[in-house]
């Protein structure tokens, strides 16, 4: 439960994969943000994301997500 | 990416396969559009219906296998009246009767355990289902017997997990009083000599070393943890926090200028980690007089961070 992971961890993120995201689908600490644009994000997306497009980031941001150290997962339309 | 992390968010993660790894590997998709759902049960026909199927819950695996083993049962026997190649008994063709339906549900039962007597064989067609039924009867079975299996597992992992975990807290607590009297100690000796030597600076150091890893522990059981304490161990673990922290802030605020770099840090750490315990950013519901003991936790992160 404690991994060693410091608060103040460098800006570089980790990666996370498939397996983990679907195991914790009903993981509330887990924030999944589809960065795709709305129309794209209603066509499909996975459970439970929230939808933050690239334009509204700097706008929406912290409302959607109040918590800066909130695990936080991204995706977007696939591997870029 | 950069964006999030330029705005402060520091527990990002990129899930660099997106939509088209996700929907390639059959992962459920909200809202789910008919026409992609069709798609997506056409992809891969063989593998979901097994996914499915191992999804059952243990009671309905159980009756999917029976009911199978009765329709395949039931289908034998009707092409035996139907359409007059059915099971032979010995050298004899099973009647279409009812002791001919109890021979026919006892076959099915033999081939879907795949124990195959010899008894009674299927003739013409009646073969291929048969094996069908087979191989269906052992992936199902399979799936039972995994289920059983598993079941126990999750049992003990979980008894694993809550021993682990009480051991934990109890470390928590143990540490964070060894921390407070350690503290108090240095306190008094600074009292008493107006200063820090650099002996007990450096035993300052170390407690506050474990202080930070005891916060982290605290921080973590309030932000990512799948089993809560309750509320009772909370509030002793978080007046425990709070008492080391006050001893900590006097302690530190009472210190000559001059500071390790290696205090500094972890002060800066301490604060960093106390500053995220708040009624206000904690992502759980809690009764509001821990919210207090969290914000009291916070405005002392002030003090020392």
């Amino acid at each position: 439960m404690a991994k060693p992971q410091t608060a103040s961890a460098s800006t570089d993120y980790r990666a996370i994969e498939r397996q983990e995201i679907l195991a914790r689908l009903q993981d509330r600490a887990l924030a999944l943000v589809n960065v795709m644009p709305p129309d794209s994000f209603t066509a499909g997306h996975i459970p439970g994301s929230v939808n933050l497009s690239i334009a509204e980031i700097q706008t929406k941001a912290r409302l959607l997500l109040s918590n800066l150290s909130q695990e936080i997962a991204i995706y977007c339309a696939g591997p870029s | 990416m950069g964006l999030l992390a330029a705005i402060g968010y520091r527990n990002l993660r990129y899930y660099a396969g997106g939509m088209a790894d996700w929907l390639e590997h059959d992962g459920a998709v909200a809202p789910l559009p008919p026409a992609a759902a069709a798609a997506q049960a056409a992809s891969s026909p063989g593998l979901l219906w097994l996914e499915v199927v191992a999804n059952f819950s243990l009671a309905t695996l159980v009756g999917v296998w029976l009911g199978m083993i009765a329709v395949f049962g039931l289908l034998y026997w009707l092409a035996g009246i139907a359409m007059g190649w059915g099971l032979q008994a010995g050298n004899a063709a099973v009647n279409p009767d009812l002791p001919g339906l109890g021979t026919a549900i006892y076959f099915s039962f033999v081939t879907a355990l795949s124990i195959g007597y010899g008894d009674v064989v299927p003739t013409g067609a009646l073969r291929f289902i048969a094996v069908v039924e087979g191989a269906a009867g052992l992936l199902i079975f399979g799936c039972v017997i995994s289920k059983l299996v598993s079941r126990r597992q999750e049992e003990l992992t979980e008894q694993i997990h809550r021993t682990t975990f009480e051991e934990r807290l109890n470390r928590v607590r143990t540490n964070l009083h060894l921390v407070f009297s350690d503290l108090g100690l240095v306190q008094q000796l600074q009292a008493e000599q107006g200063g820090l030597p650099d002996l007990v600076l450096r035993r300052l150091e170390s407690t506050a070393r474990v202080l930070r890893g005891e916060l982290q522990a605290v921080h973590d059981l309030l932000y990512r943890c799948r089993e809560m304490p309750n509320e009772e161990t909370m509030e002793s673990l978080l007046s425990n926090v709070i008492i080391c922290l006050e001893a900590l802030a006097e302690v530190t605020g009472a210190l000559p200028g001059a500071r390790s770099a290696t205090l500094e840090r972890m002060l800066h750490s301490i604060g960093q980690l106390a500053n995220e315990i708040c009624g206000e950013c904690v992502p759980r519901q809690y009764a509001p007089e821990l919210k207090e003991s969290m914000d009291r936790i916070q405005e002392l992160a002030r003090r020392i961070g």
